[in-house]
């Protein structure tokens, strides 16, 4: 089994205007989801991040904020979760349940190094 | 998860947040009180609390502070909430009775006259019962775009209006509370009546009318005999709700229902709730329509209705509240009970064009009396009149059903 990191993007919440009902909805599809991969013993770690944001760049290490253009690129959260392969990953992120508001997983293998 | 945990504390939260800050930031209030559930929804991902009410009162309490803090920088002036420290002024808010004391300001602002009537149930659905938008547009049959003008109407209004936030006193309370059991009304009769898609939110249309109700109920000033009816005729009324339509989305009338469906505890609750309303002699409107409705759940059969009884009320009814629609269920009884002619009587001195877009219930009525009359081919006249002019999809299907039980 190997780790791999499914970094949430897009689909933002609070820009959506959801009624009360809604979120409760959307909640329930990620507790469903959570619980599924708690019974499976797959999920290590997970977080959701605030939306605010700072980036530090170039040698000037320039502070910008993040500007409200970047909103889909913009990570709300993540989990770590164990799979076979790229393939059972994906399987993984099936559950996801954010895509019909246009949300996005990307999914990366983490690396791992021997310890020599 | 509870089931519309979100809903109900939205209406607590807003009318709560809106007692601290008057409802001139009532839009602030309905922003925070969003952004409270989004965060709720993240760091519930992993694991709902033990306790998600007492998490999310815990949240709008910090969020109350941060406001707090927010709007005495911004505007340079103290916001203060009663006496004492205003975290202990905070946490008497949000005890039981202080919570349905705030929800029932908002029921009577939202019904508060300055608002235009139209405006009063959707503002109602959006800041007492956390419907969105879209759903308030699914639930009225209406555009979105409809809603969110008169969303906005009824916010100018409260606005220019500067209206105080509060349970009138008096002679006023009793003129206004009038009002507020009439949108009470309209909003469970948007659930029962319509059976257009979205049956869920129809259904929950229903139940946040007595909801509603109930928040009125509980408080001595506006616990009226009135109050108390319109909760037995809701209770009685939605005891039915779940034999009323098949599962095809199809009309189950009256006659067929599956009377073991009908549910006891929603019955015994209005019964209760009745005895409440008749302990002084003047009756509403309520007062006949539940006891109409009662009537109808007493009976074991169709065939055991009694239609005599049934007469009575409406004929009382008739006499306090003069109504069209009275009238042409006052002919339908008269059918049941093989009065015919003097059905034929009330429906002689009916209009129909005058009940507008319920004039087909006056041919289908007609129908029903030629073919007890033992005149099938009038009838099926009758019927397609009735068939035309008939709007509601589902209604129509019922009635063609009736067509073809005849030819």
């Amino acid at each position: 089994m190997k780790d791999y990191m499914l970094i949430f993007l897009g689909a933002d919440y609070s820009e959506m205007n959801l009624s009360p009902e809604q979120i409760q909805a959307r909640m329930g599809k990620w507790f469903a989801w959570n619980t599924k991969m708690q019974e499976q013993g797959i999920v290590k770690d997970g977080h959701a991040l605030h939306p605010e944001m700072r980036r530090v760049s170039g040698p000037g290490r320039t502070v910008t904020d993040q500007a409200s253009a970047e909103l889909k690129e913009l990570v709300g959260g993540y989990y770590v979760v164990q799979a076979k392969d790229f393939d059972g990953a994906i399987e993984v992120a099936q559950d996801f349940p954010d895509y019909d508001l246009g949300g996005t997983v990307e999914i990366r293998e983490i690396m791992v190094f021997d310890q020599a | 998860m509870i089931d519309h945990l979100f809903r109900h504390q939205y209406g607590k939260m807003v009318s709560i947040l809106t007692r601290i800050f008057g409802l001139q930031h009532l839009e602030m209030i309905e922003d925070a009180v969003q952004d409270t559930f989004i965060r709720a929804m993240m760091s519930w991902r992993k694991q709902i609390p033990d306790n998600p009410e007492a998490w999310l009162t815990q949240a709008a309490k910090n969020r109350i502070l941060d406001l707090l803090r927010k709007l005495n920088a911004d505007q340079k002036r103290e916001f203060k909430i009663a006496s004492g420290s205003s975290s202990l002024a905070i946490n008497e808010l949000f005890l039981e009775h202080e919570i349905g004391d705030s929800q029932l300001r908002m029921i009577f602002t939202a019904c508060n006259p300055v608002l235009n009537p139209k405006d009063q149930i959707a503002f109602s659905l959006k800041t007492i019962s956390g419907f969105s938008s879209q759903e308030i547009a699914a639930s009225l049959l209406l555009k979105e775009e409809t809603v969110k003008k008169r969303l906005i109407r009824a916010r100018k209004a409260i606005q220019k209006a500067n209206l105080s936030f509060e349970i009138p006193m008096g002679q006023e309370l009793s003129r206004r509370l009038v009002r507020v059991l009439e949108v009470i009304y309209l909003i469970f009769n948007e659930g029962f009546h319509s059976n257009k898609k979205n049956i869920l939110i129809r259904e929950d249309l229903c139940g946040e009318a007595l909801r509603l109700c109930k928040l009125v109920r509980q408080n001595p000033n506006t616990a009226t005999p009135d109050a108390h009816a319109l909760f037995a005729l809701l209770c009685f009324h939605s005891a039915r709700l779940k034999s009323k339509v098949n599962e095809h989305q199809e009309i189950i009338s009256l006659r067929s229902q599956d009377r073991s469906k009908w549910y006891g505890p929603l019955i015994i609750l209005g019964h209760s709730a009745m005895n409440q309303a008749v302990e002084t002699e003047a009756f509403s409107v309520y007062h006949y329509e539940a006891a109409i409705a009662s009537e109808h759940l007493k009976a074991k059969t169709y065939e055991d209705t009694n239609w005599d009884q049934i007469l009575i009320w409406y004929e009382q009814l008739q006499k306090i509240s003069p109504s069209l629609f009275t009238q042409l269920n006052i002919a339908a009884i008269h059918i049941q009970r093989g009065a015919f002619s003097q059905a034929e009587q009330y429906l002689m001195r009916l209009d129909p064009e005058s009940l507008e877009q319920k004039a087909y219930l006056y041919f289908a009525t007609y129908a029903d009396l030629l073919k007890y009359q033992g005149d099938p081919e009038g009838a099926l006249k009758q019927l397609e009149i009735a068939i035309d002019l008939c709007s509601n999809e589902v209604e129509k299907q019922y009635l063609l059903k009736k067509k073809n039980e005849i030819s």
